[in-house]
């Protein structure tokens, strides 16, 4: 579905944001990118949507070089970014403007997900809140049906009954041939959401494994103190005690703990990834 | 994989649409108060002047110019706002196809819609001014030398299309501002050439006085002149329309 092969991409000439960078994004999976500020987060998301161009390497979604922009991948690519601005127009407008390059738009949905979202057809685009406009641009979004949906941040902005609103009708309106690839900092908003996760730090994708491999492989515990036998691959401290992440010797089932993860794989990226190799 | 196509009759269709649409309230302010205005001065014309309201048609094709240039340096105005370019750049449409529908608003339809605002000018100027229908005051505005304005309009405009894909803010002046430099340029390149030929960078250099041989009379009077003439009848337009294709193809949020 999406191919990064040996991607190099610098926004300066002489520095380096991806260097050698692979990806891999199969259909049917909702990806999870996390990363530090500055990682490259977005700009991934970028190059997949084919809006910067890398200096080296191969980037296919669907077969096509995502530098040529052509209209037949386009058309199964939509990008939400975190910062957009509408025009001044009705929902109306926007979408008989719009929806007609979507060959498979499905009005249908979209007049299903307006009225979970509450959107009313008549209004203005640019008088909704940011919040509003997110689930509006969510809404057609979703009713391109294309085939990869990039998003960048999506819960930002959104107030807690929306953020679950969000995660429902993702999960709701998605089909097996496609794929999400989520790029945020807010790990809890979407952790019953995201699976795969996807680690990037220092121009490389550091970890990028499943929910069941990670269960299987690694154990998230309180612990109240480090002896020095545990030999966590983590830990940190916290209000009762130390929240750690050790592997999963006796395979036991504990609640994966996304940002301790993340965490945990900054802080000691070959020890982790070395845990799912034994 | 499918097929690829560089042009599709209805993307293109939708995509001129998409354009009009988005920006329709804006442009028809725009030529409410432009086309207001001229009415105006038309009718102040007619009452002090009345048998020569096709006098205004140099004022009306001044006007076609400056307004379409500055129109066509703002068509790709979505690509250049950062939050918005990546909608316009992710919109399953060629480049060419985002070639053509700019071009087609700001070389075909625009000087067609200002043709007949002037006339609608003229026909109102006459009908408010009393004055008796007869063909003049609009032969006087669609003259010979009026469609002679109207070509080279469609010719030089282009070179504001890629100043409007270029460019990324202030296109119109960017574009203005590039042309002064090029013409600077070439006539510093004119006159160090004519200061090697004829040892003086004068313009007005009479080329009997200098006994320069018969071909290259013609060279400077007949040749030089015919593929200039040429270059900018035939080869203008598309050279500055390929520069933009590419422009647009590379074109990065």
């Amino acid at each position: 579905m999406v191919t990064l092969q040996n991607i190099d991409f610098g926004y300066k000439k002489r520095q380096l944001l991806f260097d050698q960078l692979n990806l891999e994004l199969e259909p049917g999976r909702i990806y999870g990118l996390l990363g530090r500020n500055g990682a490259g987060k977005t700009t991934l998301l970028k190059i997949i949507a084919g809006l910067v161009f890398h200096r080296s390497g191969e980037s296919l979604v669907f077969g096509y070089d995502t530098r040529k922009r052509l209209p037949a991948c386009l058309e199964d690519i939509c990008l939400i970014p975190e910062e957009y601005q509408v025009p001044a127009i009705t929902l109306k407008r926007y979408i008989s403007l719009n929806a007609p390059f979507y060959q498979k738009f499905d009005h249908e949905k979209l007049a299903w997900l307006l009225s979970e979202f509450q959107l009313e057809r008549g209004s203005k685009l640019n008088q909704l809140s940011y919040g509003q406009k997110k689930k509006f641009l969510l809404a057609f979004g979703l009713s391109t049906c294309a085939r990869l949906l990039l998003m960048d941040e999506p819960t930002n902005g959104l107030d807690i009954p929306s953020k679950s609103q969000f995660r429902r009708v993702i999960a709701a309106s998605l089909s097996a041939e496609q794929s999400v690839l989520i790029s945020t900092h807010q790990v809890r908003d979407l952790e019953a959401l995201i699976d795969p996760i996807m680690i990037i730090d220092e121009g490389k994708i550091i970890f990028n494994k499943g929910l069941q491999e990670i269960s299987e492989a690694l154990s998230f515990e309180t612990l109240t103190e480090i002896r020095e036998n545990m030999q966590p691959l983590y830990h940190e401290e916290g209000l009762g005690g130390y929240a750690a992440i050790t592997p999963n010797i006796q395979g036991k089932q504990t609640r994966l703990d996304m940002e301790l993860l993340f965490n945990g794989v900054i802080a000691n990226t070959k020890g982790i990834n070395n845990t799912f190799k034994a | 994989m499918k097929a690829h196509k560089s042009v599709n009759i209805k993307r293109l269709y939708d995509l001129i649409r998409r354009h009009i649409l988005s920006n329709g309230k804006s442009w028809l302010i725009a030529y409410g108060a432009i086309a207001g205005s001229l009415l105006l001065i038309t009718l102040f014309r007619g009452y002090f002047q009345p048998t020569d309201i096709g006098g205004l048609a140099g004022l009306y094709f001044a006007v076609m110019f400056v307004g379409g240039y500055i129109f066509t340096a703002g068509i790709y105005g979505e690509l250049h706002q950062a939050q918005r370019s990546y909608q316009y750049l992710t919109l399953p449409v060629s480049t060419t196809e985002r070639l053509l529908s700019a071009w087609f608003i700001t070389a075909w339809m625009f000087p067609i819609i200002a043709i007949i605002t002037m006339a609608l000018i003229v026909f109102i100027g006459n009908l408010v001014m009393n004055l008796t229908l007869d063909v003049t005051p609009f032969a006087g505005v669609f003259s010979a030398d009026s469609w002679g304005s109207v070509k080279v309009y469609f010719i030089t405009q282009s070179i504001f299309l890629l100043g409007a894909a270029y460019f990324r803010g202030y296109n119109f002046l960017k574009t203005m501002l590039a042309l002064f430099v090029i013409a600077v340029s070439l006539q510093i390149i004119a006159g160090v050439t004519g200061w090697l030929l004829f040892g003086s960078p004068a313009m007005n250099v009479e080329i009997g006085a200098h006994h320069l041989s018969q071909q290259m009379e013609n060279l400077f009077m007949h040749t030089i002149p015919t593929v200039a003439g040429f270059i900018f009848n035939y080869l203008f337009v598309p050279f500055f329309l390929v520069t933009t294709w590419f422009t647009l193809k590379e074109r990065q949020v």
